[in-house]
């Protein structure tokens, strides 16, 4: 979690929503954390371009490719060296032969000769209708500083997923990024399928990284309104709890609290888990609370919420607060959690909700 | 007395209070980092409306969410309203989306905590 202190994965629908929620967030938390505003900038306009390819190849003449039983995949990550963009999408079996070809000849160029062939194409007119001919990638190519890794896996006789992988170096005249083998990134789809996973994000959570994870998630959430709703309230009260109660970690100039949030959908129960540090002095506290919340049962529950909801002075108190006692009533479960201890000032505390 | 005005947000509901039109209204959704100070300036100024209060009026919630710290605030603004029922005729009007039995069972919740007029509406 501290080495790769900005990283998230996506699996879904790609709406417009959704992609300009992924993006702000992405932004957001490239702010919080004080990247460089020439690094941020290109970060952010390969994002853009991977984003708005994705959503391109969804609909191939008139037929929409945006199945929710074939989502696509949208990663980020941050190492030392750099960024790493990695998209997963599906694109008709039809439209791969030219991917491949407009990929290698990017490929084939060099930094001034992408510059060229990005002008040629544009006075040549030959942009198709979906604003196409490759200019984005050309621009990814010539933002990154980067050879761009591809591959495609045949999902049936009429489509594949494209996988798409960019490496962005921060300094852009000496990238050295190497090609990478895209195997690992395809298992990591199948296993993101297998598990249904909706969204994994680590990073730096603040009010702003909330209501983007929330609209995210709202956007991609199918079925019934009750469950939404309560997946909705769920994720407010875990991530708040991270935004108000979390310890920093190590890193005290980022303009938030580091966390993990993760939601998965299997067989239509939500899963939803969080991690985040906390400082040692608070850590008896809030297992008494768990605790405490987990030998209620039914009517107690709600019982013990009502009484605490209209009760101003026992806020400091050892019991529950009502975030908690929320999250009990509202997955039906009991809470999972666990406590490990960091060093002398912090533990790493997890948090699972589930919701059947 | 000057009416309070705060339009929603994405975290925040939309508030008017407004004796001159005998409109007092809390909507949308409320999830705000510190709810706290976002509602003290409301509870704020119910306390100088209590200085002189219209002799009836009907405050409306009409929320589609809001989180447990807002719940604690939107608590002690039913507990001033309970109060001001003592010298005013006060309803509470709870509107719901009709779908949403949770947004139900919450104002209920609240107005059996509370001895103050409910009434439920769904919308």
């Amino acid at each position: 979690m501290q080495e790769d202190n900005l990283s998230y994965i996506y699996r879904g629908l790609f709406t417009q929503t959704i992609t300009d929620s992924i993006i702000s967030l992405a932004e957001n938390n490239l702010e919080s954390t004080g990247e460089t505003s020439k690094v941020k900038k290109r970060v952010f306009s390969i994002m853009v371009e991977c984003l708005q390819n994705i959503t391109r190849h969804q609909t191939v003449e008139g037929e929409e490719y945006n199945d929710s039983s074939m989502p696509g995949i949208f990663m980020i990550q941050r190492k030392d060296d750099g960024y790493f963009i990695t998209s997963g999408n599906v694109v008709p079996n039809l439209a791969t032969p030219k991917l491949r070809s407009q990929l290698e000849k990017i490929n084939s160029l060099k930094q001034d000769e992408l510059k060229e062939y990005y002008k040629q194409i544009l006075e040549d007119g030959s942009i198709s209708d979906r604003g196409g001919a490759g200019l984005g990638l050309i621009e990814m190519a010539r933002k990154s500083g980067n050879k761009l890794t591809f591959d495609f896996a045949k999902v049936n006789d009429d489509i594949s997923y494209f996988y798409l992988h960019t490496a962005i170096s921060k300094e852009i005249e000496n990238a050295t990024a190497v090609p990478v083998n895209l195997d690992n990134i395809k298992s990591l789809h199948r296993l993101a399928n297998e598990e249904e996973i909706v969204l994994v994000f680590n990073g730096v959570l603040n009010q702003d990284t909330l209501i983007n994870l929330l609209s995210i998630i709202e956007g991609q959430m199918r079925g019934r309104v009750d469950i939404k709703k309560k997946v909705y309230n769920i994720m407010v009260e875990m991530l708040q709890n991270i935004v108000k109660h979390a310890a920093k970690g190590d890193d005290e100039t980022i303009l938030g609290n580091p966390g993990i949030f993760f939601i998965s959908s299997k067989n239509n129960s939500y899963n939803l888990c969080t991690g985040n540090y906390i400082s040692n002095r608070n850590v008896a506290e809030l297992k008494t609370k768990l605790e405490h919340v987990n030998t209620l049962k039914g009517e107690e529950i709600e019982l013990f919420y009502s009484m605490r909801l209209l009760n101003f002075e026992i806020d400091n108190s050892k019991e529950a607060g009502l975030g908690v006692i929320d999250l009990r009533m509202k997955s039906g479960n009991k809470l999972d959690y666990s406590f490990s201890k960091v060093n002398d000032s912090v533990s790493f505390f997890t948090l699972q909700v589930s919701l059947k | 007395m000057e009416a309070l005005f705060y339009k929603k947000t994405e975290d925040t509901p939309s508030i008017i209070l407004d004796p001159e039109r005998n409109t007092f209204e809390i909507s949308h959704r409320s999830l705000p980092e510190d709810a706290n100070g976002f509602y003290e300036p409301i509870l704020k100024w119910l306390g100088e409306y209590y200085e002189n209060p219209l002799p009836k009026i009907n405050f409306v919630f009409f929320f589609e969410y809001f989180n447990t710290s807002s719940a604690k605030q939107i608590a002690k603004i039913l507990l001033f309203l309970e109060k001001l029922s003592q010298t005013s005729e006060v309803t509470i009007l709870w509107k719901y989306a009709k779908n949403d039995a949770d947004m139900l069972s919450t104002g209920v919740r609240y107005s059996k905590s509370l001895s103050l007029n409910f009434q439920f509406m769904p919308v």
